[in-house]
């Protein structure tokens, strides 16, 4: 067990570094840095600045350049060492960030670790719901269509859950702004915290948009598993010495099958984060989606960069508690 | 049955059929069994593979699934078995009557600890609390000669072996004191040396319990010591009925006499060919009107593909399903008819190398 974990986190700290560097470095390859720091004067070529550092061409107009422009340049370069290779770079954004300091954004100088602290509760508390819901309505309902498997009831979930399954993020979240909001008015169009409670409520619908689709897929996995569990000699035996239905279901089938579900679950987490971008668009939600989407617009890869990082440990951890959770599920796994 | 008072009978089957839909037709699963289970007795129920003695013991259990379509009558103690599944009767399986698969290795479910998965039978049925239950729980594996129950209850089944698992379903069968207990090939998953020592445990609770019990078991040897009574089932019947001794002795109906022929015996010279049964079992879908072993008979005459011999003989004592059943005169007579001719009236063709008497 202690090597399992420890195994584990070396993992972790593999798929950081990788995540983190491929980030990093394609951001640099794709575009020149500089360009977003200091704008179009970082097209002026390095030797013309050479140059009127060595004194051999004026700094002025007739040069095509504006006064102080090398200097601007020069400043940039060393605040942000773009002097330095990628590499480098990479290494001196590791210790940074290793010291708690994510850097400020290239755009508008914020802090990055504000925005982190700001955005990333949002959106964790939006997965969270999402998966809550997921699962709430997953498991009752998994259950209910295994125990008479191929029955009306079966027959029916099955249209159901292809249903949910075949309407996208957007669309769904659309359906149900229009009702729950614009018609019914239960809950609010926008995000608002003031509280658990409101913010519970503006978090519900889009809970419910994540969380539906996701619904039908555990639910077609869950009955799936249920179904070959049920034909397993112990749950014969669980029916030979009279246990309830509802306890043979529940406490005899479900935990053994529930392996697809929580690996898919463990996947899923990540296309949530990419679902709660949608999401958070439509219920103009301020959570790491939206942040993502408007830093990349806005050319801004410090703050790509470390919402990415943050996503991808967020994606491995959650996946190693999941690891973990496979142990609770089959005692077998622990041993071996 | 007359000789059987109503009083002493704890299990009744009457004429109890079994069918199973499929798309391939109708499975004729169980067809017309009938029997009688005194209290205390033990009945073995020997058959190949298909012969439906599994089918007959899940038919008593409520085990089968929703499809299938019984008939017939199954009085347990007074009560009606097959209303009281429809009524969704509960306290009742699992209290009186339980059953313990063949599978050691499957029948637990693996991802609970054994001191609980006994327990929950007492929690459920007989309302304690889960410290008491814990406690009888182990009380129970020491009664099935577990070691150390105490570290027993708080492990998983794999972390044990074959044979302690079947211990603890044995354990797990019996935790409500059931008045029958169904044993489905309960040694065939363990090996050789387990089997005895699990079959001397059985016989030794259902004594000191006064419970009765059903041995289902394809291995005439294992029924022979210890069961009161032997039914032998082929293609979904009874074919015969009698106490061991009687059907080790002066067997009946050619399938019994060929399966006790095809066990190799220590008395025999080594290298004694055993006799196999020749052919294979039949199809259980639309089978003709004809005595289902007949293709595989050495006795086999006309009047064997003409009807379905029913069982018949002294009820309570030695019961068989066959037209010339075997060491009577009857049977003599068709068997040297057959052998003189080379082949019997299916056309199976049989040589006097390892004549039956």
């Amino acid at each position: 067990m202690k090597q399992f974990i420890l195994r584990r986190i070396a993992q972790l700290v593999l798929v950081f570094f990788a995540v983190t560097f491929l980030t990093f470095a394609s951001l640099n390859l794709v575009g020149d840095p500089l360009f977003n720091i200091v704008g179009v004067i970082s097209g002026i070529p390095d030797e013309q600045c050479e140059a009127v550092a060595r004194g051999e061409i004026e700094d002025t107009k007739s040069s095509g350049l504006n006064m102080g422009d090398c200097a601007l340049i020069a400043q940039a370069k060393e605040q942000n060492n773009l002097d330095k290779n990628v590499v480098e770079r990479y290494g001196i954004w590791l210790s940074d960030m290793a010291g708690g300091d994510f850097g400020t954004s290239f755009v508008n100088g914020d802090e990055i670790s504000d925005i982190v602290q700001e955005r990333l509760p949002v959106t964790v508390r939006l997965i969270v719901l999402a998966q809550i819901v997921a699962l709430g309505i997953a498991i009752p309902w998994g259950v209910a269509s295994a125990y008479r498997a191929n029955r009306t009831f079966d027959k029916a979930s099955t249209v159901g859950s292809f249903g949910l399954l075949s309407i996208p993020n957007f669309a769904l979240g659309v359906i149900l702004l229009y009702f729950f909001t614009l018609r019914w008015q239960i809950f609010p169009s926008r995000y608002e915290n003031a509280g658990w409670w409101s913010e519970l409520k503006a978090l519900t619908l889009p809970a419910f948009t994540l969380g539906l689709g996701l619904a039908a897929t555990y639910q077609r996995l869950l009955r799936t598993d249920l179904i070959t569990t049920l034909q397993d000699d112990f749950i014969h035996m669980a029916r030979a010495k009279g246990m309830s239905d509802r306890h043979i279901m529940y406490r005899h089938a479900l935990r053994p099958s529930m392996f697809s579900v929580i690996t898919v679950f463990g996947v899923n987490t990540g296309a949530l984060i990419g679902g709660a971008l949608v999401v958070e668009q439509i219920f103009s939600i301020p959570g790491v989606g939206t942040e993502l989407v408007e830093a990349v617009l806005r050319n801004d890869p410090p703050v790509v960069i470390a919402l990415i990082s943050v996503v991808a440990i967020g994606f491995v951890l959650i996946n190693f508690v999941v690891d973990l959770t496979y142990g609770y599920l089959d005692p077998r796994v622990r041993t071996s | 049955m007359a000789q059987v008072s109503a009083a002493n009978t704890q299990l009744l089957v009457r004429d109890l059929t079994v069918r199973f839909p499929t798309t391939r037709g109708t499975v004729q699963a169980v067809n017309g069994v009938t029997f009688d289970l005194a209290k205390g007795a033990s009945l073995g129920i020997v058959g190949e593979s298909g012969s439906g003695k599994s089918v007959t013991a899940k038919t008593l259990m409520n085990l089968l699934p929703r499809t299938a379509e019984v008939s017939g009558d199954v009085i347990f103690e007074g009560e009606d078995v097959r209303r009281l599944a429809l009524q969704g009767r509960e306290h009742f399986w699992g209290v009186k009557m339980t059953m313990v698969f063949q599978d050691p290795m499957t029948s637990l479910n693996p991802v609970k600890k054994c001191g609980e998965q006994i327990a929950e039978t007492l929690r459920y049925h007989l309302k304690r609390d889960k410290k008491t239950a814990l406690a009888e729980a182990e009380d129970l594996l020491a009664q099935v000669g577990i070691p150390e129950p105490g570290k027993r209850v708080n492990q998983y089944p794999h972390e044990l072996s074959g044979g302690l698992r079947q211990r603890v379903v044995i354990a797990m069968a019996l935790a409500c004191e059931p008045s029958l207990l169904i044993a489905d090939e309960p040694t065939t998953a363990v090996d050789v040396t387990v089997q005895k020592h699990l079959l001397d445990l059985l016989d030794k609770l259902r004594e000191d319990r006064g419970m009765s019990m059903i041995l289902i078991t394809h291995d005439l040897g294992v029924a022979r010591g210890r069961c009161d009574e032997i039914a032998v089932m082929y293609a979904g019947r009874l074919v015969e009925r009698s106490a061991p001794e009687t059907l080790f002795s002066d067997s009946r109906h050619p399938y019994t006499d060929a399966l006790l022929r095809s066990i190799p015996r220590i008395e025999q010279p080594s290298h004694t060919r055993l006799e196999p049964i020749p052919g294979r079992p039949p199809e259980l879908i639309n089978p003709p009107e004809q005595c289902a072993y007949a293709p595989r008979c050495r006795f086999a005459q006309a009047d064997c593909l003409e009807s379905i011999p029913d069982i018949s003989g002294v009820a309570g004592m030695h019961e068989f399903a066959c037209f010339h059943p075997a060491n009577t005169d009857r049977g003599r007579e068709a068997l040297a008819s057959n052998l003189a001719s080379g082949r019997t009236a299916t056309g199976l063709e049989i040589s006097s190398a390892g004549a039956s008497s």
